[in-house]
């Protein structure tokens, strides 16, 4: 058999409902998928190792095991290679000892030279495997006294450990990002479908035969790509796990807050983790319409930066500094500068069209923060760092941060909000210090921050509730994570209500006015943006 | 189930609560006159001149159980630490230095101002690091940092105060089992 597998075709809103028996009950499902999802859509879970909804199928660990009736009666299947067929026969372990027996035995099977990590392993508490045994194994181990576990490694990789027992390979370093253990690899071929069929650069193999087999990448190489890291999610168990999170918590501890990464214009939808108000780690989360199942690298790991160097208000409150600003800014009559970063939610936008408005013909707005813009990758990233960019221009900021550049004479206040103008690109900055009046609300202490007359504090992107749209006009939610440091800072919207002398105290209150002046956000509130974002009519993408 | 105790009614004397009242009295001055007399026949204990016995199987102060290598046997899971319901178990992990252990503990801390010695901690771990057999109930500081165990504080127990049987306790260095242990543990860890 080749090694290329079929994409699974996953249900949409659009497909066909047909009816099918499951359990002695008539159901509708969507027609035009496999069975796994459409019992999915009903609200039967099947437990599974190898399947993924976004790689192809490959049918290899027998875990998904249901009863479909064929010509001779009702037969074992997997569910997740088994397309629906209106009118059949579906038995679960409800109703059907035989299915409830072969996951059982599916799930004995795999755990027989499986090591008893869980205690120490990274994986514990969201392993598909400790998920199985609990809904279908349950079974007494049989493997006592001298019928042990066998571990097996590659032989360069085995060893003794404290009780003489041979082990298999621990703790392989196989990339700089990744850290492999043989003896927890379930052989289920996830990652390597990764690699070939999303990352497109095969770097993970299965080698060798039987209960043999181990996960590895060529000799000499490396495993190294800029989403090295997903393998680690789609990896079902605690083989592949990130060297960022080793040890660093156990997931039952994290608590997640949905949100967007706000580094790209994709606006990738990620789980912000975190526990005793600090991050932990950033998990993508999954969204059909735009980054599937996938996040960068870059943007996974972001969050190791988001505490590091913060700009806090030492000396008094943020709302005090924000309204002295305000006196300086009401007290001359010469002309403004704003620069919306990348990274502004919409209500940060909109806080600025209020300064506009608060200061008519005063006020001139610019975009991004002389980043240069990538390429897409077709993965999870589009190349361009200002996420909310359509966002800005569906306000009407189009103006690029350049062409401020060019122009920094006529201006005597530069307010950036979130745009390290400085750190991204010196030379071009280097006139802007010609404007007498530097405001900069950052989050960071950065290179801006230090070119800048007055600083104000406010929260990172991950402490914000706000929304964005993405550069494919999609309207997409971003919710506050309990991690900001300090009680003295604010978001930025509300820093420049303050500015403005129109004082905001929620993101859903700033949404609120800005659907008033904005037409295509005028059916939604924020309670109504769920946490997979609504595509907005009529924006060109 | 209901279970229902009767009382004995009480007669007229008792009822009349002045003689009742001068025999409770009564048992009041002879633990009173015994103190002064019979000292050693007192049911309670003088403490602290005396300390009471404590049986191991009292859930006392925690230690930490040590590898023959004198390494805390710890591999730093979180299991006390979530089932402990007073939430005082405080664990950051690192990876051993020892190849053929993958976790042990970098800080392992137990505020005993917090615990409610439950024993659910002892209960929970799954490589028996964690005891509370140490026998010690006093808790005398002055600060409330100092109420803290840590990592040091509880692994500083002498193998010679257990019991001989305790195979896992006379292992440890300075047990008499440890010389034993460290040969088929075989590598010493520093
Ligand atoms: S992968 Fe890890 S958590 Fe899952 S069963 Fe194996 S040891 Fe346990
Ligand atoms: S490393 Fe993980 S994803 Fe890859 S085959 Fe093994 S279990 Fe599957
Ligand atoms: S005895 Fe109970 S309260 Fe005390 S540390 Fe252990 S689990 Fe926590
Ligand atoms: S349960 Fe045991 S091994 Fe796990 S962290 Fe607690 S003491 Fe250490
Ligand atoms: S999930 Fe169906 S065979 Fe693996």
């Amino acid at each position: 058999m080749s090694n290329y597998y079929n994409m699974p075709a996953l249900p949409t809103e659009k497909s066909p409902k047909v009816p099918i028996t499951v359990d002695d009950r008539e159901v509708m499902v969507p027609g035009d998928t496999n069975l796994l999802e459409a019992l999915q859509t009903v609200g039967i879970e099947t437990p599974h190792i190898c399947y993924h909804p976004y790689l192809p199928v490959s049918g290899n660990c027998r875990q998904c095991m249901v009863e479909v009736d064929n010509p001779r009666g009702m037969g074992l299947a997997i569910a997740c290679y088994t397309p629906v067929r209106p009118g059949m026969k579906v038995a679960t372990p409800v109703t059907s000892p035989r299915v409830k027996n072969a996951r059982k035995a599916v799930s004995e099977f795999m755990l027989v030279n499986h090591p008893l990590d869980c205690p120490i392993c990274d994986k514990a508490g969201e392993c598909s495997l400790q998920e199985n045994y609990i809904t279908s194994g349950q079974n007494e181990s049989r493997l006592s006294g001298a019928a042990g576990k066998q571990y097996h490694g590659t032989p360069e990789n085995e060893f003794k450990d404290t009780k003489g027992q041979v082990r298999g390979g621990k703790r392989l370093n196989i990339g700089p990002r990744v850290i492999l253990d043989e003896e927890r690899c379930v052989q289920c071929d996830r990652c390597v479908r990764f690699m070939r069929h999303v990352a497109h650069d095969e770097q993970l193999q299965l080698v060798s035969r039987g209960d043999h087999t181990t996960i590895a990448t060529f000799p000499g190489e490396k495993l190294d790509h800029p989403y090295d890291l997903c393998v680690t999610d789609v990896c079902p168990v605690g083989a592949l796990t990130g060297k960022h999170f080793r040890f660093e918590q156990r997931v039952w501890m994290l608590s997640r807050t949905p949100s967007i990464s706000m580094d790209d214009s994709l606006g990738a939808n990620i789980w912000i983790d975190h526990n005793n108000g600090f991050v932990w780690r950033l998990m993508p989360r999954c969204n059909p319409e735009v980054n599937r199942s996938w996040l960068s690298n870059d943007s996974r790991l972001a969050y190791l930066q988001f505490r590091e160097n913060r700009l806090l208000n030492t000396d008094k409150g943020i709302s005090e500094s924000a309204s002295a600003v305000s006196k300086m800014l009401s007290s001359s009559a010469g002309k403004i500068a704003a620069v919306l970063g990348g990274s502004c939610t919409l209500e940060d936008a909109f806080a600025v069209k209020e300064l506009q408005n608060a200061f008519p013909n005063r006020v001139e707005v610019f975009v991004g923060s002389l980043d240069t813009a990538g390429t897409p990758d077709g993965i999870a990233k589009s190349g361009d760092p200002v996420a909310n960019r359509k966002g800005f221009a569906l306000l009407g900021f189009e103006i690029s941060a350049e062409e401020l550049c060019k122009r920094a004479g006529e201006f005597e206040t530069l307010v950036t909000v979130h745009a390290d103008l400085w750190g991204a690109n010196a030379s071009l900055a280097a006139a802007l210090s010609a404007i007498p009046n530097r405001i900069a609300l950052s989050a960071f202490e950065n290179a801006t921050t230090q070119a800048s007359t007055v600083r104000l504090g406010v929260n990172h992107w991950s402490e914000v509730s706000g929304t964005m749209v993405n550069c494919n006009g999609f309207l997409q939610k971003l919710n506050a994570a309990p991690v900001s440091p300090s009680e003295n800072l604010m978001p930025a919207f509300r820093v420049l209500g303050i500015l403005s002398g129109k004082p905001v105290s929620s993101a859903s209150e700033a949404f609120l006015k800005l659907r008033e002046q904005v037409p295509v956000f005028a059916e939604f509130t924020h309670e109504s943006v769920r946490s997979a974002g609504v595509k907005l009519n009529g924006v060109s993408v | 189930m209901v279970r229902q105790i009767k009382q004995k009614p009480m007669n007229w004397i008792e009822r009349l609560y002045i003689f009742e009242a001068f025999r409770g009295l009564f048992t009041t001055m002879k633990h009173y006159l015994r103190g002064f007399f019979r000292y050693e026949t007192l049911p309670t204990v003088p403490y602290p001149e005396m300390k009471p016995e404590i049986l191991p199987t009292y859930r006392a102060k925690h230690r930490l159980m040590l590898r023959p290598d004198g390494t805390p046997r710890c591999v730093a899971c979180f299991m006390c630490a979530a089932a402990c319901p007073a939430n005082c178990i405080y664990i950051e992990a690192d990876s051993s230095l020892d190849g053929r252990i993958e976790k042990k503990p970098s800080r392992f801390e137990i505020d005993h101002l917090v615990c409610v010695f439950c024993g659910l901690c002892v209960e929970a771990c799954p490589v028996d690091a964690i005891r509370m057999d140490t026998c010690d109930t006093s808790y005398v500081h002055r600060t409330r940092e100092d109420f803290i165990a840590n990592l040091e504080t509880l692994t500083q127990w002498n193998p010679n105060d257990y019991s001989q049987n305790d195979v896992l306790s006379q292992a440890a260095p300075g047990g008499i089992k440890n010389q034993q242990a460290l040969e088929s543990w075989k590598l010493r860890v520093y």
